[in-house]
């Protein structure tokens, strides 16, 4: 099915539909992971369970997150097999000042971020810094978009504690950026 | 300043407000300078970090090893395709009356996604039938849950009122409804019990949701798109500018699904077309 392009009715196969997604898991593989071959093997892993997953039962929402969540799951048992005990993500998230690696590279008031243009280097800076938790909840919010109930069926959590992380994370991210 | 407010920008620009509580926002940033700065501030920041996109770039050959994966694997239109075939076959055994248009069909069917209504109707269902989706209204009376939805939805829904016959009982019953959003609007979720056994059914206006997708089944001058989702039979159809989901767990197509529509005997010739054994 792969290169063969869309049928006529303008439909795009499961396997081509999944495909556009390369881009995107790599980059939330690699805001879990921050390794490039374990984000690497993340999004071929994901590749293998969608399609086997797929074969059994179609998925009932949006392909995009049904792909984010198998990764998400591929991510949480690995690290619970090493770590030997359950683990949930966000467990990191007190005591922020502590564990915090990130040192700004631009000494920037608030008002004058945006008027230099904000780097993607800093963000990208600044978002590596942050706890995991909250780093997930950016990528899978600010860069893919996702609603906050897509993104509490991806974390398997209510709503309101996506809500909540996705406030916090945002406020730390802008004091980190505002440093 | 009010604190509130503030609290609920980072909602607003995520489209999370709605209703009365999106007005409300929305006039005091208009009348409060500082709160409309937070939010000219918090809007850039999220801007900024939408366009710093992608962070990383993706390992070359990354791509390939996916394609190779995919390849790999039995592509999963083929085996759907295979299945496709046997309700089609069997669709000509009952009916003869469709075998040209069955000859003319390519015998490759290639899988083709459920619509987006389609997954929402399905995702309704399954969430109701795990408890996880109160219904708004309870109510046996097609007239009542009818009023009930007057007013809330973007176009008018009249349920039937089936048997007309009042010597005929009915073969199910109404179990309740609520509203549900899709794509920025309201949908309809009423749900029936036949045998014991859900039904739902989800209703929109065409102009929001056409059926597309699945196994695509003309009849009665209809065009019913047919799927199973997760073990659900759904199918979708649009007539007189409103478009349809029924789903549910029952055999072949789902087609005893209908009678909460047509539970009148002379209209059970409909679905012979549904029908495949
Ligand atoms: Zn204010």
């Amino acid at each position: 099915m792969i290169g063969q392009g869309e049928d006529k009715e303008g439909q795009k196969s499961i396997e081509q539909a999944i495909l556009e997604y390369v881009e995107a898991l790599y980059g939330y593989a690699m805001s879990l992971a921050r390794n490039p071959v374990e984000a690497e093997d993340l999004v071929q892993e994901t590749y293998l369970r969608a399609i086997k997953g797929a074969r059994r039962s179609m998925p009932t929402g949006d392909l995009k997150a049904w792909l984010f969540t198998i990764l998400r799951n591929i991510w949480i048992n690995q690290r619970r097999r090493a770590q030997g005990s359950e683990l949930l993500l966000g467990i990191d998230i007190e005591g922020l000042e502590s564990e915090s690696e990130w040192t700004a590279k631009n000494q920037q008031r608030p008002d004058t971020i945006f008027e230099q243009g904000l780097l993607r280097e800093n963000i990208r800076i600044a978002l590596e810094s942050l706890p995991e938790a909250f780093r997930e909840v950016i990528v899978l919010r600010c860069m893919e978009g996702f609603s906050y109930s897509q993104i509490a069926e991806i974390l398997g959590c209510p709503v309101g504690t996506v809500m909540s992380r996705i406030n916090r994370a945002r406020a730390e991210l802008r004091r980190r950026l505002n440093k | 300043m009010n604190e509130h407010v503030i609290y609920q920008i980072p909602l607003y620009l995520d489209n999370e407000l709605q209703g009365d509580e999106q007005r409300l926002f929305e006039a005091h940033i208009n009348a409060c300078a500082s709160c409309w700065a937070a939010l000219e501030y918090e809007r850039r920041l999220i801007l900024a970090i939408h366009q710093a996109r992608p962070l990383y770039s993706t390992p070359e050959g990354l791509r390939e090893k996916i394609e190779q994966i995919l390849q790999n694997h039995q592509p999963i239109s083929k085996r759907f395709s295979s299945r496709t075939r046997r309700v089609f076959v069997a669709i000509v055994v009952v009916l003869g009356l469709i075998l040209a248009w069955f000859i003319a069909r390519p015998t490759h069917i290639p899988l083709v996604r459920p619509s987006e209504f389609a997954l929402v109707a399905v995702d309704t269902h399954q969430r109701y039938t795990r408890n996880q989706l109160p219904l708004e209204v309870i109510s046996s009376s097609p007239e009542e849950i009818s009023t009930w939805f007057a007013g809330k939805l973007p176009f008018n829904l009249k349920l039937p009122n089936y048997p007309e016959d009042l010597n005929q009982s009915k073969p199910y019953e109404i179990v309740g409804a609520r509203l549900i959003g899709f794509k920025q609007d309201y949908a309809a979720h009423v749900v029936y019990r036949l045998h014991n056994r859900p039904i739902s059914l989800v209703v929109t206006s065409e102009t929001i949701a056409q059926p597309a997708g699945g196994e695509k089944i003309p009849w009665q001058g209809l065009l019913f798109h047919f799927d199973v989702i997760n073990g659900w039979k759904v199918l979708t159809w649009s007539d007189k500018g409103l478009t349809y989901a029924l789903v549910s767990d029952f055999e072949e197509h789902g087609q005893a699904s209908c009678v909460v529509c047509h539970s009148g005997g002379q209209d059970q010739h409909k679905f012979e077309g549904l029908k495949f054994r």
